[in-house]
C-alpha cells in the first residue's frame, strides 16, 4: 500500500509540477536559511570542553569603584587585578588554579637567515595545560615547581614548532623570545577550542596562541602584555605601581571537582574579600562569582547579537515558507475534491486518504529538505566568505546538522500538510457531486 | 469598489486560504520592515566619516625586539625619513588607529575628584604633525607646538598639559556652546588638569560599535614603546606606490625591529565594517527571497484558485462580465487580503522592533519605514496577482456551457 | 430579432478541423419560443454559444436586435450579453461560494445598477421562481431543480430580451423538468424570447417552434405549436 501511495504522490507531484516546485523551493529556502543560522548559533554556543565544562570555574570579584560600579552594578568586572589573582594563586584552595593574560613578543630564530617572528602568546600557570585538557605531541606543560622556581620555559603550538624546528621534537631546545632564552618543554597538537572559552575577553573566536609562557615572565617584565586593561583608579608611575594598582587585566580559572568543593571555594572567596575590605579595598557589596564554562560563555554573550538576530529572522522566514506550503497544499488537495469524492465512492476510508495525502506532503518535505541542505551548505560557505575570520570554523555542516535539516524539513512539511490533509479527508462526496 | 461586499462574502467561505496569504504577507512585512531598518542602521553607521584622509593614508606597525635599543632616537630618524620621502605629506607615530578596533580610552571630567561624572573618550598620542598627517580639520583653537610634545615612558601615569578634542566631544562637554571649550581646563585620570587648546571637526575612536565613537582626544605624546604605529599620509593618488617603498626603507634601515601590517585606512575601514557589510548582504538576500517567496506563493495560490473557478469565471463572463471586470475581481480580492495581512503586519513589525529594541538595543523604527513596507507589499501583492488575473480574464465565456 | 446568415464555425485543433456549423441560417422573431433538437455533436451548443455571444464565428453574418455582432469587440459582446441575453445552463453554474441572493446579484453588478435597484430585482426574481425564502442558502443546500430555478432567476434579473438555455432540464428528473418547463413557458408568455436546446422530444414539443440541427445545419420541423403560433399571428 505504501508504495502505491508513493506512486500516487509522485504522479501528483509531477502532474502539478509548477506548484510542487514552488513548494519544494519554498521549503528548501526556508530550511536552508534556518539551518545556516542555526548552525552558526549552534557552533557559537557549542560546549568547547564538554568532558569537564561543569568543573572549570571562572572567578569574578567585584573590586570596582563604589561611585561608578562596573557594568552599572549588574555584573562584577570580567577580569581580576594582579594583586587578587596572585593572592588566590598563593592560597591554592582549588584542585587546580590558573592565572593568565595575553602576551606578545618577537622570537629571534637562531638561524640568522630566518626573519624574526612576531608571536601571540599566553602567559599562564602550570595548571593551564591539565585543566583545559591541552593535547601534546611532544613533551608536556611545565610543573608547578617550575612556576615556583620561576624557570624560563615555553610550550609551543604545533604551527610555531613547524616554523622554528620544522616540526621536529624540540623538547629541551631553547628559543629566544624578547631576548629571553626559554627552554621548550612541550609542543601542543592542533588545539582550537570554539569558542576559545579560556579567554573570551580578547575575542571568543580568535585563534589559540602561538606560544605559552609562565605567568611570572609578565610580572618580572620579561615579556610584554597585551589584551584588555581596565582601570577605575589612577595608578602611580612605573610597572610595579601598575601591578599593585586596581587595574584589572588577569583572568583566573579554578578546577573544582564537586559541588561541595565549589561551595567551599565560594566561601573562601567571600572570606578573602572580607579580609581585603580591611585594607580599604572592595568597597562594593559582596559579589563574588564562580561561573562554570557554559555559564561564563552565556554571561559574556558569546553568541553574537547578529547571529541571534539572524536566527530569529530566519525562523520567521521558515514560518513564512511553511505558511506558503500550507496554502499551496490546501489549494492542491481541495482542487482534488472531485477525485477524493470519487475515491470515497470507490471505498476509500478516511484513514487511507489521510495516509495518501500525508505521504504526498512528506515527499515534498524530503525533496525540500534535500534542497534546503544544499542551500544551507551554500549559505554557510557564503557566510564564511562574507564574514571572513570572524566566522572561521563556525560555518560547517556536520552529519548531525545535515540530518537535522532533513528531519526539520520533513517534520515541518508534515505539520504543514496536516490541515490540508484533514480538510481533504473531510470532503463530503455527496456535496461534491451537487455543487459541481 | 464595485464588488467589495461580494468578494468579502466569497472570501468568508474560504477563510483559511485567505488567512494563510494574509499571514504570509503580515510576516513578510514584519521581517521586511525590521530587516530594512537594520540595514539602514548599519549603513548609517558605515557612512559616518572617520575624519581621516582615508584615500591617501596608511599605517604600519613597528615592533622593536632588540635589547638596549634607543627607541627615542630611532623614532626621530624614522619620522624624519618618512616625512622626507617624496610624495609623503606628513607622518606621525600614534598609539592606535581609528576604526581598527583596538585602542586606548580615558575619561575627562569638569571637576577633579574620584566621585565626579566623567565622559569617556578615545585617546590618540601624537605630535604636532597629527592634524596634517591625519587630514583633520581644525575648527577652533590652535594646533600643538613642537615644544608641547613630551616623551612618554612605558607605564607613565601623568599626562601632558594640552589636548585637542573632537567637536562631538566638545558638544558633549559643553552642550550650550561647543566653541567655548577652547581654553577650558578639564581633568584627566580624575585629578590631572589638562587644557583644551583646539577642536577638530571629526576623528573617530577605534571602536565603531561604541556609542561614543565620535569622541576622541589628541594628546602631545611621543611614546617610548616597543610597539607602535606610524601613520602616514601621502599626496593624492600616491599611496599604493609609496607603501612598499616606505616599508622597505624602514625595514632595511634597521634590523632590530619588524615592520608589519602595512595597511591602508580603506582596508581598515573594510575590515572594521566587514560584519556590518556581511550582515547587510545577508539581510538584503533574506528580504528579497522572502518577498519573492510571498509573491510566488500568491501567484501559485491565485492560479490554483482560478483553475478551480474556471467554470465560475466562464459563467460570470456569460452573464456579461467584461475581461476588465474579471481582472478587477481578482486584483480586488488580493487587495482585500493584502490589506488584512498588512494591518497585522504593521503590528507585527512594531512588535518585532520592540523585541529587537529590548534585546539588542536597537532604536525604534520610523513611521516612514512602516509606510514603505505597506506600499511595497501592496505593490508586490498586486504584481503577483496580475498574471493569474490576466489568465482568469482570458477564460472563454463558452467555458460555461462546455464544462460539466 | 435574431438573424443568422450563413454562419460557419470551424474548430481548429492540432490535428483536425471540426466544422461545427455550416452555412447556418436562422431567424428568430421577438416573443418566439424555439426549441432546438438534434443528435449529440450536431452543433446545438455551438449554435447557442454563438447566439449568446459566448463564442465568435468563423464567417457569416449575425444580427442581434439589428446590431451586427461580428463587428463587436470583446467588451461590446460582454455588454450585449449582460443587457440582452440571459443564460441557463445544463449544470446550473451557480457560484458555489455565494448564496442565492449574491448569485442573482452577479449580472446586476456587472450592469451597474444601484443597490436599491439590485435588491428589488433580486427579490422580485427569486420570488418569481419561488425561492424568496431561501435567499441566504448556498447552492449546495438546494436540490437540482431548485438550483436551476435560481439560475433562471439570475438569467431573468437583468430583464433580457433573449433567454438561452442549453439542456436546462438535462440534469433534472422529469417532474422537475416539467416544472422548469412551465416556468419557461410563463416567462415566454411575458414576452421574453427563448431559445432552448433539449434532447427531450416531449419537452421540445411544448415550444412554439422546433428546429433540428444536423451536421451543423438547420432543418425546420413542422409542429402543432408552430401552426398554432402562425394562427395567432
Ligand atoms: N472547443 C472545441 N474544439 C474543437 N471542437 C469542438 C469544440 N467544441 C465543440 N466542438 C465540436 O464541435 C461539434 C459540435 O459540438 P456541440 O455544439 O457541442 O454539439 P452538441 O451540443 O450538439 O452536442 C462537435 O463535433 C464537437 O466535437
Ligand atoms: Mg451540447
Amino acid at each position: 500500500m505504501f508504495s502505491y501511495y508513493l506512486r500516487l504522490a509522485w504522479i501528483s507531484i509531477l502532474r502539478h509540477w509548477g506548484l510542487s516546485l514552488l513548494m519544494i523551493c519554498a521549503i528548501g529556502l526556508g530550511i536552508g536559511a534556518a539551518m545556516t543560522t542555526i548552525t552558526v548559533n549552534y557552533l557559537m554556543s557549542a560546549n568547547p570542553i564538554p568532558e569537564k565544562s561543569a568543573q572549570l570555574y571562572y572567578v569574578q570579584l567585584d573590586s570596582w569603584d563604589v561611585n561608578d560600579p562596573f557594568d552599572d552594578g549588574l555584573n562584577p568586572p570580567d577580569q581580576l587585578t594582579y594583586t587578587d589573582s596572585t593572592n588566590l594563586m598563593l592560597a591554592k584552595q582549588a584542585f587546580r588554579q590558573n592565572v593568565q593574560t595575553q602576551a606578545f613578543g618577537v622570537i629571534e630564530p637562531e638561524d640568522p637567515e630566518m626573519l624574526p617572528l612576531i608571536v601571540n602568546g599566553r602567559a599562564n600557570s602550570a595548571d593551564f595545560f591539565p585543566m583545559f585538557n591541552v593535547p601534546f605531541i611532544y613533551g608536556s606543560g611545565w610543573s608547578n615547581k617550575s612556576d615556583e622556581s620561576k624557570e624560563f620555559v615555553v610550550v609551543l603550538s604545533k604551527a610555531t614548532n613547524d616554523k622554528l624546528f620544522g616540526g621536529a621534537d624540540s623538547v629541551g631546545k631553547s628559543i629566544k623570545l624578547e631576548g629571553n632564552m626559554l627552554r621548550v618543554v612541550g609542543v601542543i597538537d592542533n588545539w582550537q577550542p570554539k569558542p576559545r572559552f579560556y579567554d573570551i575577553t580578547t575575542g571568543a573566536f580568535n585563534d589559540s596562541e602561538d606560544v605559552f609562557v609562565p605567568f611570572h615572565l609578565i610580572a618580572d617584565e620579561k615579556i610584554s602584555r597585551s589584551g584588555n586593561t581596565n582601570c577605575w583608579k589612577p595608578s602611580g608611575d612605573g610597572f610595579q605601581a601598575f601591578l599593585a594598582s586596581e587595574c584589572i587585566w588577569t583572568q583566573f580559572w579554578v578546577e573544582l571537582k564537586t559541588e561541595q568543593d565549589k561551595a567551599d571555594y565560594q566561601q573562601f572567596l567571600n572570606a578573602y574579600v572580607q579580609e581585603q575590605k580591611q585594607f580599604g579595598r572592595f568597597q562594593r557589596p559582596l559579589d563574588n562569582r564562580l561561573s562554570h564554562v557554559m555559564q561564563w560563555l552565556e554571561s559574556q554573550e558569546v553568541v553574537a547579537d547578529d547571529a541571534q538576530m539572524m536566527m530569529a529572522m530566519s525562523l520567521m522566514f521558515l514560518l513564512v515558507c511553511l505558511l506558503n506550503t500550507v496554502g499551496l497544499l490546501l489549494a492542491k488537495f481541495l482542487g482534488k475534491a472531485p477525485e477524493i469524492g470519487l475515491r470515497q465512492a470507490l471505498g476509500a476510508s478516511k484513514r487511507t486518504l489521510f495516509s495518501q495525502y500525508i505521504i504526498e506532503s512528506a515527499c515534498i518535505g524530503i525533496l525540500g529538505g534535500l534542497l534546503g541542505l544544499t542551500l544551507a551548505f551554500i549559505g554557510l560557505k557564503s557566510v564564511e566568505s562574507l564574514y571572513g575570520d570572524y566566522m572561521k570554523g563556525l560555518a560547517s555542516l556536520d552529519t548531525n546538522m545535515a540530518i537535522s535539516a532533513v528531519v526539520l524539513a520533513l517534520v515541518s512539511t508534515i505539520l504543514a500538510g496536516l490541515y490540508p490533509t484533514w480538510r481533504a479527508c473531510n470532503i463530503q462526496p455527496a456535496q461534491q457531486l451537487k455543487s459541481q | 469598489m464595485l464588488e467589495t461586499g461580494l468578494i468579502l462574502r466569497a472570501l468568508a467561505r474560504n477563510k483559511i486560504g485567505a488567512l494563510l496569504i494574509a499571514l504570509q504577507i503580515a510576516l513578510t512585512m514584519t521581517i521586511m520592515v525590521n530587516a530594512i531598518f537594520m540595514i539602514q542602521d548599519r549603513q548609517q553607521q558605515m557612512q559616518r566619516k572617520s575624519g581621516l584622509d582615508e584615500k591617501n593614508s596608511f599605517y604600519l606597525t613597528n615592533t622593536v625586539f632588540g635589547q638596549d635599543y634607543n627607541i627615542q632616537a630611532h623614532l626621530q630618524t624614522d619620522l624624519h625619513t618618512i616625512r622626507n620621502t617624496p610624495g609623503v605629506v606628513d607622518a606621525i607615530q600614534i598609539n592606535a588607529i581609528p576604526l581598527s578596533s583596538s585602542g586606548w580610552s580615558m575619561a575627562l571630567q569638569h571637576e577633579p575628584g574620584e566621585d565626579k561624572d566623567a565622559v569617556g573618550t578615545a585617546i590618540y598620542m601624537v605630535d604636532d604633525h597629527a592634524i596634517n598627517s591625519m587630514g583633520l580639520t581644525l575648527v577652533a583653537g590652535a594646533n600643538f607646538q613642537p615644544e608641547d610634545v613630551e616623551l612618554r615612558k612605558e607605564g607613565q601615569s601623568t599626562w601632558p598639559a594640552k589636548t585637542i578634542i573632537t567637536q562631538a566631544f566638545a558638544e558633549n562637554l559643553y552642550p550650550d556652546n561647543w566653541q567655548s571649550a577652547v581654553g577650558k581646563t578639564v581633568y584627566i585620570s580624575q585629578t590631572q588638569p589638562i587644557q583644551i587648546i583646539g577642536i577638530v571637526a571629526a576623528l573617530q575612536a577605534p571602536w565603531n560599535g561604541w556609542n561614543g565613537v565620535e569622541r576622541s582626544m589628541l594628546v602631545p605624546f611621543q611614546r617610548e614603546s616597543k610597539g607602535s604605529y606610524y601613520f602616514i599620509r601621502t599626496e593624492a593618488g600616491r599611496r599604493d606606490e609609496l607603501m612598499p617603498i616606505i616599508e622597505k626603507t624602514l625595514a632595511e634601515s634597521d634590523k632590530k625591529r619588524i615592520i608589519r601590517r602595512v595597511t591602508t585606512i580603506e582596508d581598515t575601514r573594510e575590515r572594521s565594517y566587514r560584519q556590518h557589510n556581511a550582515t547587510n548582504k545577508i539581510l538584503t538576500t533574506v528580504v528579497i527571497t522572502l518577498t519573492l517567496i510571498t509573491g510566488f506563493g500568491i501567484v501559485g495560490l491565485a492560479i490554483f484558485s482560478i483553475n478551480r473557478r474556471t467554470k465560475q469565471i466562464g459563467t460570470r463572463r456569460a452573464l456579461g462580465a467584461t475581461k476588465g471586470q474579471i481582472m478587477r475581481y481578482f486584483m480586488m480580492e488580493n487587495f482585500i487580503i493584502s490589506t488584512f495581512g498588512i494591518i497585522i503586519g504593521c503590528f507585527g513589525a512594531v512588535a518585532l522592533n520592540m523585541w529587537l529594541v529590548n534585546t539588542f538595543n536597537l532604536s525604534p523604527i520610523s513611521f516612514q519605514l512602516v509606510a514603505f513596507g505597506v506600499i511595497t507589499l501592496f505593490i508586490v501583492g498586486q504584481l503577483a496577482v496580475l498574471y493569474p488575473a490576466r489568465k482568469a480574464a482570458m477564460i472563454a465565456p463558452a467555458t460555461a456551457t462546455r464544462t460539466i | 430579432m435574431l438573424i443568422m446568415k450563413n454562419i460557419n464555425k470551424i474548430f481548429q485543433t492540432a490535428d483536425i478541423q471540426t466544422h461545427a456549423l455550416r452555412d447556418f441560417c436562422l431567424q428568430v422573431n421577438e416573443g418566439d419560443f424555439v426549441s432546438v433538437t438534434g443528435p449529440s455533436g450536431s452543433g446545438k451548443t455551438t449554435f447557442l454559444n454563438i447566439a449568446g455571444l459566448l463564442e465568435t464565428f468563423s464567417n457569416g453574418e449575425f444580427l442581434l436586435d439589428g446590431e451586427d455582432v461580428g463587428k463587436l469587440n470583446d467588451n461590446g459582446r460582454s455588454r450585449m450579453r449582460n443587457e440582452k441575453i440571459g443564460f441557463i445552463f445544463q449544470g446550473f453554474n451557480l457560484i458555489p461560494d455565494l448564496n442565492l441572493y449574491d448569485n442573482v446579484d452577479v449580472p446586476l453588478r456587472y450592469r451597474g445598477f444601484n443597490a436599491k435597484e439590485r435588491k428589488f430585482r433580486i427579490e422580485q426574481n427569486l420570488e418569481r421562481v419561488g425561492l424568496a425564502s431561501r435567499m441566504k442558502h448556498l447552492p449546495s443546500q438546494l436540490s437540482g431543480g431548485q438550483q436551476q430555478r435560481v439560475a433562471i432567476a439570475r438569467a431573468l434579473a437583468t430583464d433580457p430580451r433573449f433567454l438561452l438555455a442549453d439542456e436546462p432540464t438535462g440534469n433534472l428528473d422529469s417532474e422537475m423538468a416539467q416544472s422548469v418547463m412551465s416556468l419557461l413557458e410563463d416567462i415566454n408568455q411575458q414576452g421574453t424570447t427563448i431559445i432552448m436546446v433539449t434532447h427531450d422530444a416531449q419537452l421540445a414539443q411544448r415550444a412554439k417552434r422546433t428546429i433540428q440541427v444536423k451536421d451543423g445545419k438547420v432543418s425546420e420541423l413542422e409542429n402543432i405549436s408552430r401552426q398554432h403560433n402562425q394562427a395567432i399571428a
